[in-house]
């Protein structure tokens, strides 16, 4: 078995998180590409605005540059160029096509991730963070309440497969949320978001 | 022969608590050629793991770790010292050449270099006669004076100053020395009395060292008990520690040292 | 080979393109700020005959042994000096000496672990060694990374090639780091991102499984070196590949304003409990001043001729020496001691009159700052700068590892001057890399 450093542990997370991030906010303009907007080139391109999708790809790259021995370079690799494309696409006069690129090499990092890397612990910790993210978005971005259920279960069965410390309460507490009838948004999000606390 | 009684205490108060405190203490007299420790005695407060070793220059250091939160981190040190005057500490040449450079603390600058050499050319005996008669001319030209250096102040810091104490002494007089290649070393000790630690000067001649005291202006007798001796003071510094926390820090020191 | 030159170059792009997808790159600190950067690649890679490398190698491990033994002799008995080798001023007021490591005998004897040897060609065909470089030695990774993905844009140039194939550098680095390890994980010590190197640090990592770690995740416990994992495990680590400099790596025992480094790691490594590579101290011997007195160490330490020579060297230090360079201060190269990456560098001939005067009054004051060098007239190697040939001044890079027996690593790095004026090839000036073939028979 491989040994991971507590930083490494994080920074997978956040890498996890950071890539979700990006992806469904991309995802979101695909799925309605005749809104594309000042707004929307704000929302994508803004490198002063930490919750632009722009920021967020470099804080995913800022966690996968120092993560090459953990994920290995080819994985890697689909991240830097991720970078690039989201650089062409905010000089392009067609975003929406290197967007869309975007995302093929960050489909294409999580599947080789999945693919190459062995340890299991490592994985999980990348996928987690990508569920988690994920909730938080739909819960945050009126997703239907089956898509929320669909996103905790599979958050559920990823958590116990990194070997991160979590709070069995809230997990099941998220789980109740979810399963209501009606479900209570801004209460999904503080539990999710409180669900793993590094330091 | 001369028996004498010490004690070193020394203590660390952290305005606010510190943990995971490394440290490493140079504060233990050791036998050596001149000198033999009896009833040792020594008590470091707080400690989770220790471990003694002598490092490149022979001095005895203990190092180690206190984890737990403490304000207060403390060592006491005593024990009997016999010194007899006769005797020597002995080196080989290949030994002793590191002592012939200057380093960081003991370069001479503009104006020791300047004082050099105003000195009379060399007509001494030998190297200790020579380093004898730099160090009356360093008295006549410098004070004691406490509170205006500290323990980074360099000997040509000091000797601008004219004013110093018990450590720039000893930097100035190296750095004289090393200007001519005598090989000379820092020493930090214990002398009678109640107060500080003390620092001179060892110089090397004739296969053995020699202890002199600028502060003093006169040759070690068998009331100086040794802790360590460096190139400068930084290789005799008694304490380093790195920790987490802490905010302002104070040190005291309390040496006793008694005939018997 | 069954590519020809023109061809080489049209992939130029391709390759480039290949090293900017795997982030090959390195760091530079402008006006205090940290960039990085792409490392340019030519594509043409230099090409060292089987017979003449044969002679680098046996050159290399002999020059490397005896380094070794310097070392050894200079932080124990220090027979080289009372026997009157080397002036001892040179080892005793070069800041590489470390008198922390008097008396300490690193695990199996070894100081120089991974040693970089920089050498030029000079137009008669000879080869002169530049400088040692025993402390961190950059740059394999380079060529190693570059003759991949070249292989992978040109494989055609590679069919029937008698290059060796240099990407068994992990493994040589492997056997490195695991001959001296007392016991535990090998580990690779970064200093963390912001560092020049970080490329290579992470790619070493990855190559060769030892774990990447910076000093946080490392602990001293018991008088041994722990790996704290996530999960609060410990695990014993036995040798550290640290790629920190000798001051920032204990801030109990060296600088001790240092806000990184691993408390009480130097104490166990004095006791024989850890293995650091390469061995603190090492500085002692790759010194510029030291540098003269190398062949002579040959000789001393081995009783053998030197195989390769060094750069006509004076040290002004001495009184014939110091006479000659003011005769020929025009056709020298002045070297400060000190100073390292390409700077502190002065070419007697581009200095004006009152340069001149300065520089020569500064070296009769300081005689022990400088060293000087004769003007070796390079052999230029070609690169493609906008598909043009052009001559270019370029250094070379040898790796040497010790392990059992030291090992040349059958490539090196190549570093040209992008300037066609400039000498400097370094990268942090703007020069850029070469793969280097080594031909198998």
């Amino acid at each position: 078995m491989s040994i991971l450093s507590f930083g490494n542990s994080e920074r997978l997370f956040w890498l996890g998180r950071y890539s979700e991030r990006v992806y469904t906010g991309i995802r979101s303009f695909l799925g309605r590409s005749g809104t594309w907007s000042s707004s929307a080139e704000k929302t994508c391109f803004d490198d002063g605005n930490n919750e632009s999708l722009y920021c967020s790809l470099i804080f995913a790259y800022d966690n996968a540059i120092v993560l090459r021995d953990e994920i290995g370079s080819d994985t890697f690799s689909y991240i830097q160029m991720a970078v690039y494309e989201m650089n062409s696409a905010k000089k392009s006069p067609a975003p929406l096509l290197h967007l869309q690129k975007v995302n093929d090499n960050i489909a294409a990092f999580w599947g080789m991730a999945d693919d190459i890397i062995s340890d299991e612990n490592v994985r999980g910790i990348i996928k987690l963070g990508k569920r988690i993210e994920r909730v938080d978005l739909y819960a945050r971005n009126n997703a239907g309440n089956d898509e929320i259920r669909r996103e905790v279960r599979r958050l559920t069965y990823r958590i116990a497969k990194t070997g991160l410390h979590y709070s069995r309460e809230t997990l099941e507490g998220l789980n109740k949320l979810a399963e209501a009838e009606s479900i209570d948004r801004p209460e999904i999000i503080r539990k999710v978001e409180s669900l793993i606390k590094f330091s | 022969m001369r028996r004498l009684i010490y004690s070193y205490h020394m203590h660390l108060d952290f305005e606010t608590p510190v943990r995971e405190h490394n440290f490493k203490l140079r504060c233990f007299p050791s036998t050596d050629g001149r000198q033999k420790i009896s009833d040792e005695h020594i008590k470091i407060c707080p400690v989770h793991f220790s471990t003694s070793e002598r490092d490149s220059f022979g001095n005895m250091c203990i190092y180690g770790t206190a984890k737990q939160m403490h304000s207060r981190f403390s060592v006491d040190v005593s024990g009997t010292a016999e010194i007899d005057i006769n005797l020597r500490i002995k080196a080989e040449p290949h030994q002793t050449g590191i002592f012939k450079y200057e380093t960081a603390l003991t370069s001479a600058g503009k104006n020791i270099r300047e004082f050099h050499r105003s000195f009379e050319p060399r007509a001494c005996a030998g190297e200790y006669e020579r380093a004898l008669y730099m160090m009356g001319m360093l008295c006549g030209e410098f004070s004691y004076v406490s509170g205006r250096t500290g323990i980074n102040t360099t000997a040509e810091e000091a000797f601008t100053m004219r004013r110093g104490v018990c450590q720039d002494y000893a930097h100035i007089l190296l750095s004289l020395c090393r200007l001519e290649r005598i090989p000379c070393r820092y020493v930090a000790g214990m002398i009678p009395g109640e107060g500080a630690t003390h620092a001179w000067t060892e110089i090397f001649d004739a296969g053995t060292w020699h202890g002199i005291d600028p502060t003093h202006n006169r040759e070690c007798d068998d009331t100086y008990i040794k802790i360590s001796s460096g190139r400068d003071a930084q290789d005799c510094a008694i304490n380093q520690g790195v920790f987490y926390g802490g905010g302002r820090q104070t040190q005291e020191v309390r040496v006793i040292v008694r005939k018997k | 080979m069954t590519v020809t030159e023109e061809e080489l170059c049209r992939h130029s792009d391709s390759v480039n393109e290949q090293l900017a997808r795997y982030g090959v790159r390195f760091g530079i600190y402008r006006n205090g700020e940290f960039h990085e950067q792409l490392f340019p690649f030519d594509v043409i890679p230099r090409v060292i005959g089987h017979e003449e490398f044969s002679c680098l190698e046996r050159g290399l491990k002999q020059r490397v042994s005896a380094l070794n033994e310097f070392l050894k002799d200079i932080y124990s008995e220090r027979k080289i000096i009372s026997d009157g080798v080397v002036a001892e001023e040179f080892i005793y007021s070069g800041s590489g000496y470390l008198a922390q490591c008097d008396g300490v005998s690193p695990p199996k004897g070894i100081y120089a672990h991974i040693s970089g040897i920089d050498l030029v060609q000079g137009k008669n065909g000879s080869w002169y060694v530049l400088e040692d470089n025993l402390r961190i030695p950059s740059g394999a990774s380079y060529p190693m990374i570059a003759r991949e993905l070249c292989m992978r844009s040109i494989p055609s140039e590679f069919e029937g090639n008698m290059a060796e194939d240099n990407r068994d550098y992990p493994e040589l680095l492997r056997r490195t780091m695991d001959f001296v390890n007392t016991g535990g994980h090998s580990v690779i010590l970064t200093p963390g991102r912001l560092n020049a190197a970080y490329f290579e640090h992470s790619y070493f990592a990855e190559r060769t499984g030892a774990r990447l770690v910076t000093c946080d995740d490392l602990t001293v416990e018991n008088d041994k070196l722990y790996f704290i994992d996530y999960s609060g495990r410990k695990e014993k680590v036995g040798a550290v590949y640290r790629r920190i400099s000798d001051e920032y790596i204990d801030p109990v025992n060296f600088n001790r304003a240092s806000l990184i480094g691993i408390p009480h790691i130097f104490d166990i490594y004095r006791k024989g409990n850890v293995a650091l590579i390469n061995a603190p101290g090492n500085g002692a011997a790759d010194d510029k001043g030291i540098y003269y007195f190398v062949p002579r160490m040959i000789k001393y330490y081995l009783d053998e001729e030197p195989i390769l020579q060094n750069a006509p060297t004076y040290l002004p230090y001495y009184e014939g020496d110091m006479k000659y360079v003011l005769e020929n201060f025009d056709s020298l190269v002045i070297k400060d001691v000190a100073e390292a990456g390409g700077y502190g560098v002065v070419f007697g001939n581009k200095l004006s009159s009152q340069e001149k005067d300065n520089f020569k009054s500064m070296l009769k004051a300081e005689p022990r700052r400088f060293i000087a060098q004769e003007v070796i007239d390079f052999r230029d190697i070609d690169i493609y700068e906008e598909g043009r040939r052009v001559p270019r001044k370029a250094d070379f890079r040898a790796f040497v590892l010790m392990s059992d027996e030291p090992v040349v690593w059958k490539s090196g790095l190549t570093r040209f001057s992008r300037n066609p004026d400039s000498f400097i090839v370094n990268s942090s000036q703007g020069g850029g890399f070469k793969d280097t073939w080594v031909i198998s028979k």
